[in-house]
């Protein structure tokens, strides 16, 4: 088996009945995330507060892209943070350098974050377990060595200030350009957007032939492969996705934060993006927003006591879930409804 | 002439310290199949106690050494019995993020305790050096040439010679009959975890006089012996020392002929590339030392 991550299994669909009222369920806690998603906004109209909600928003979409690998394929990226970076720093030139609209610079972004997912995955997805693990990892250390040191493109260590704002516009119609130091609201909005299209696209992998590959694949690769499951090809199409997403998260950060640097983008992001989805629950719906929502959060409070005080916590968290609660907060709450122990491998 | 002997010796002197890092590594590996990234901060740990015993505690250098050994292995064998052992039904993926975990906690625990602000300790040779075919070597980078050498000859002797080296390579090489002939797993993986945490902090001790230091020198440190490993094959002894040798080596060339950051970058490219082709190692895994 590819990764090592042990969940609860996914309660096997007994009967029809049951999966169709699963299936409808997914959707309608889909639009109830979309309206909460929506109120939450006006609920903290602190500067502050709202600054959080988009980080929150954009660490959401970046643990739903890694979600579709650790979750559903059981592949443990630990390279992610990179793939995000060349997505920020791909619109971020683009729109600063070469005028190139907002929204095709996004596209790109994803673009040529996942053309690098596609080309780095290709041979590494053959590899098992921990060296996969090792390949993403050192991967993402190169691309941050990378951004580091091709000065030409990223203006390396200083950082790349001035990165113009998101602007959206139709010839003659209207133009609006998301001002993020005067306001998040419209912003956060965008970013709402695109996180619920990733909830989306997740959700429709999962109920896919694509998705039952992968779960095939996760729990036992040879025997996929032997029922005649390409899982060498559905791992690669995971990971084009999830690098795609992973690039556009980078294009809505770069344009929200107007400032680029290579800092942000280390193996420590890659991991924190992991204790996300590890601690919110890998491979659960709701985990990925309940994760990045938790420790955004966490991680903002505890700055205030000490900067390395976070990455204490966010360690202990990882190995308290993996040994307690293999399922994250999702599967403990789950385990304590079905009233039994913590679910224990 | 003079410029090869000298980056012989330099590359060699760098080598010694990878080698530590390494052959504790490869030793986990063989018997836990763990990749233990939390070596890094035991090098580190080292570095620092032997920065506070000989400032602090006013110990001479050479009584710090042991105690860094000490604290490191002690250290070691906490990340196992804590974290490694209970996860121990968990997949090499698994247990390798947690390992970075631990990474990450003791590195941000020292940059809380110890501050960020590098230190360097005052080596006992002073700048005392000597010449060796036109090429300089200061006493220090001897002497942990000589301690780096008792050392894996100690770790050498103990594999071959005695009973328990015996049978940590019977568990690495085959862990399901060592556990048959009546090979105590538990005890051996405790063993293993102290002698690797002494090694990396030994290393940690030896360059602290040689390098000044902040909490995050561990993490390149062990990404570096970790190459060593995939070079030599992860669980090979030998494979570890002679991938330090050709890392070492070729670092130091690199340093001296090209840029020092593209130096790293050609080094992990490498290691990629070799996951790819020989995912065994360069050197093949026969028999683990």
């Amino acid at each position: 088996m590819t990764g090592g991550v042990d969940r609860d299994a996914q309660p096997a669909a007994s009967g029809g009945l049951r999966a169709a009222a699963r299936r409808r369920g997914g959707w309608v806690w889909w639009w109830a995330v979309a309206a909460a998603g929506a109120a939450l906004p006006w609920l903290f109209p602190s500067i502050a507060h709202r600054n959080l909600l988009v980080l929150a928003g954009i660490n959401a979409i970046l643990v739903t892209s890694l979600d579709l690998l650790i979750g559903y394929a059981g592949l443990l990226s630990l390279g992610h943070a990179g793939f995000w970076g060349i997505g920020a720093y791909t619109s971020a030139a683009l729109v600063a350098d070469y005028g190139a609209p907002f929204p095709l610079a996004l596209l790109a972004a994803g673009a040529l974050a996942a053309a690098c997912g596609l080309f780095i995955g290709y041979p590494s997805l053959r590899l098992r377990s921990h060296y996969f693990v090792l390949v993403t990892f050192i991967t993402g250390i190169v691309i941050t060595l990378l951004l580091t040191s091709l000065v030409g493109l990223t203006r390396g260590p200083m950082g790349l200030p001035g990165i113009p704002f998101a602007t959206l516009s139709l010839p003659r119609v209207f133009t609006y350009t998301f001002n993020t130091f005067r306001s998040k609201v419209g912003y956060y909005y965008l970013v709402l957007a695109c996180l619920l299209g990733a909830l989306a696209l997740k959700e429709w992998v999962g109920r896919s032939r694509m998705g039952r590959a992968l779960v095939a694949l996760r729990e036992d690769e040879d025997l996929a492969a032997a029922v005649g499951i390409d899982t060498h090809r559905y791992k690669l199409l995971a990971f084009g996705m999830s690098t795609a997403m992973a690039g556009i998260a980078g294009s809505l950060y770069a344009h929200y934060t107007t400032f680029l640097s290579p800092d942000g983008f280390t193996f420590v992001t890659s991991f924190d993006l992991f204790v996300m989805d590890m601690v919110g629950g890998a491979g659960t719906a709701a985990g990925p927003l309940i994760g990045p929502a938790l420790l955004t959060t966490l991680r903002d409070l505890l700055r205030s006591i000490s900067p390395v005080l976070a990455e204490i916590v966010f360690g202990v968290f990882l190995i308290v879930t993996i040994a307690f609660f293999p399922a994250g907060l999702v599967g403990a709450w789950r385990a304590l409804r079905a009233g039994r122990a913590w679910s224990r491998p | 002439m003079d410029i090869a002997v000298q980056l012989l010796v330099n590359g060699i002197f760098i080598s010694s310290l990878y080698a530590l890092v390494a052959l504790g590594l490869t030793l986990i590996f063989g018997v836990m199949g763990i990749a233990d990234f939390a070596q890094g901060a035991l090098y580190m740990l080292g570095a620092y106690v032997a920065f506070y015993v000989t400032r602090l505690w006013g110990l001479s250098y050479f009584l710090s050494l042991p105690c860094a050994m000490l604290a490191a292995g002690a250290i070691g064998v906490l990340d196992h019995l804590v974290v490694y052992r209970p996860l121990r039904r968990h997949g090499g993926a698994t247990t390798f993020v947690a390992a970075l975990g631990i990474l990450l906690i003791l590195q941000n625990a020292a940059l809380w305790t110890f501050g960020g602000q590098f230190k360097l300790l005052r080596s006992p040779f002073g700048d005392a050096k000597l010449t060796i075919l036109g090429a300089v070597v200061t006493y220090h980078q001897a002497f942990v040439m000589l301690v780096t050498a008792a050392l894996i000859g100690g770790v050498w002797l103990f594999l071959k010679r005695t009973k328990p080296g015996k049978a940590l390579r019977a568990m690495s090489q085959n862990p399901e009959a060592a556990q048959l002939v009546g090979i105590s797993g538990a005890r051996l993986a405790t063993a293993t975890f102290a002698i690797a945490g002494a090694l990396a902090g030994a290393a940690g001790a030896l360059i602290s006089p040689m390098q000044a230091f902040d909490p995050n020198i561990g993490a390149l440190v062990i990404l570096k012996s970790f190459a060593i490993t995939i070079f030599g094959g992860m669980g090979s002894v030998p494979g570890a020392i002679g991938g330090a040798l050709v890392v070492g080596l070729a670092e130091t060339a690199a340093t001296a002929y090209l840029a020092a950051e593209y130096a790293d970058l050609v080094a992990f490219a490498l290691m990629i590339a070799i996951m790819f082709v020989r995912p065994q190692g360069l050197f093949r895994r026969a028999a683990p030392a």
